[in-house]
């Protein structure tokens, strides 16, 4: 569904993007993380249309971004809504300007906000709602025509957990529909529930790409065995053949055993800084 | 066009362009209203003393002076109405969506020149109906009222596309009416100002606007098309000028 190949993106003296090279498949969830300056958001504008690159190709199902916009929903990083609309009136503009019209429309309008539990709050004015609620109604906004590419920049900053639980059923459910989705985040707990695959930015370029399996594969764990008077923390990629040689091997009684396994923000935290 | 939309598509989208922006203006009716008032609170102060001092044409002065007056005022509406897209963050929303670049800035401008069109249209009802102007061609009046209208809006929309914030922009359009206006002879007949005033006056956007404001009431057609052109011409510097700064993004202008 997206495919960008090597691009390339300077502000004045700032290289933005660096030979970016991303695809997200139909149905898939990509989970696209790194530090801020990484490049992911200048990344969202271009696959968006918002931004052009100074070099390298994207395309939306075989279409450049700005002939695919119908293909696409943006919900931008920062709340970006009329304060003074209600949420009906929200959605029915961005529906009507995705050719959605009368019934068609009150259906989308219906489906999105009963999915992002908004059915309650349809006609008040986006600036009387809380963030959360203002973050759902972003999303509903870039869910509402149905595309088959969703582009979410950091969509639950700020927000309370059950607004995030919502909001990430309805992706889910979305990707089970077959829509693509990008996702960009810093909270990588988040990239677990959705399942997304992983892929990490750094310095304008994605730097690691994968599952989160197959990406923590050859990160070490640790075992933690604790003597008493001493405490062992053994790094281990093999961790539960660490531990059983570590019992046979400690003639000592044993006050308290742990392994941790190493985690997305361990993963993060070792691409991200050694690349 | 952005994604191979027909013109059906086309005038649906500006459709909903319009009729989202008529919203926005009557959630937020203050400045319009002000701009109203205002001109018939100065038309009820100025006219015992324009029509003795002008009795010929001085009911035509307290009228077109005061709405002039009021109209640059209301480049704000026009400049808010762009401005406040940057401030919400709304123009990349609107960009992001099929619509395209033209779409968006007419189904932006649409509602606005209405605004200014029942402004003017308001004040010279006013004239009409207490301060006892005559008008004898109204279509031509109407023609000379879209003109202006045309002209403000291009010209605040080029204003909001210069300014960073609110503020700069109300700053702005304050001082650019009071001076432009009081200069063109909205507030003092050109006769009673200083003659350097008189000389530099033609400048003025709001001197034209008088002129051809009066000479439409008055139905002279050949008096009202010179002025007309010139705002015109005024209109498409200032509205071209625009364009092309606004298909660079609201987003990353001058910010």
């Amino acid at each position: 569904m997206l495919e960008a190949t090597g691009l390339v993106k300077r502000y004045g003296h700032v290289t933005a993007l660096d030979g970016f090279t991303l695809s997200v498949a139909p149905g898939e969830i990509t989970g696209l993380v790194g530090h801020n300056g990484a490049g992911k958001t200048t990344f969202t504008r271009i696959v968006a249309g918002l931004a052009a690159p100074d070099a390298g190709q994207v395309t939306i199902a075989g279409l450049p971004p700005r002939r695919a916009a119908r293909l696409i929903g943006v919900a931008p990083q920062e709340i970006s809504l009329y304060p003074a609309v209600t949420i009906r009136e929200t959605l029915r503009l961005f529906g009507s300007l995705h050719g959605l019209r009368r019934k068609p429309l009150a259906a989308a309008i219906s489906e999105v906000t009963d999915a992002l539990s908004l059915g309650g709050f349809l006609d008040q004015r986006i600036d009387s709602l809380s963030g959360g609620q203002q973050r759902r109604a972003q999303a509903a906004v870039a869910l509402l025509h149905r595309p088959r590419l969703v582009l979410l920049d950091e969509p639950t900053a700020g927000v309370d957990p059950q607004t995030r639980r919502t909001l990430l059923a309805a992706l889910r459910q979305r990707a089970a529909d077959g829509a693509a989705i990008l996702y960009t985040t810093h909270y990588l707990p988040e990239l677990a529930d959705l399942q997304a695959t992983l892929a990490i930015a750094r310095g304008g370029r994605v730097i690691a790409r994968g599952t989160a399996q197959q990406l923590l594969s050859g990160l070490p764990g640790q075992v933690t065995v604790d003597l008493g008077d001493e405490v062992l923390k053994v790094p281990a990629t093999d961790t539960a053949a660490t531990l059983a040689q570590l019992l046979t091997s400690i003639s000592k009684p044993l006050r308290g055993v742990s392994v941790t396994e190493p985690s997305l923000d361990d993963l993060y935290q070792a691409v991200a800084s050694h690349a | 066009m952005r994604d191979g939309a027909s013109l059906s598509t086309t005038a649906l989208r500006v459709a909903a362009l319009t009729r989202h922006n008529l919203l926005l203006r009557r959630r937020d009716p203050a400045n319009l209203i002000t701009y109203m008032i205002i001109p018939m609170i100065l038309m009820w102060l100025t006219k015992p003393l324009l029509t003795r001092l002008m009795p010929d044409a001085g009911t035509a002065q307290d009228v077109t002076g005061p709405l002039v007056f009021s109209s640059t005022l209301a480049l704000q509406i026009v400049g808010m109405s762009l401005l406040s897209e940057r401030t919400w963050r709304t123009w990349e929303m609107l960009r992001a969506t099929p619509a395209t670049a033209p779409e968006l800035l007419i189904g932006k401008a649409f509602p606005v020149l209405a605004v200014l069109l029942l402004q003017q249209g308001a004040v010279i009802g006013y004239g009409v109906a207490v301060a006892g102007l005559s008008v004898t061609g109204p279509f031509l009046l109407l023609l000379a009222m879209l003109v202006w209208s045309i002209t403000l809006l291009a010209t605040g929309s080029l204003l909001a596309t210069l300014v960073r914030s609110h503020a700069q922009l109300a700053v702005l359009t304050d001082l650019g009416a009071i001076v432009l206006s009081t200069l063109g002879g909205a507030l003092l007949p050109l006769s009673m100002m200083p003659s350097i005033a008189q000389h530099v006056a033609p400048a003025s956007p709001g001197y034209w606007a008088i002129s051809m404001l009066k000479a439409a009431i008055r139905g002279d057609a050949a008096a009202t098309l010179g002025p007309a052109a010139i705002l015109g011409g005024i209109a498409v510097v200032a509205g071209t000028t625009a364009c092309l700064r606004l298909r660079r993004g609201l987003a990353q202008l001058k910010s």
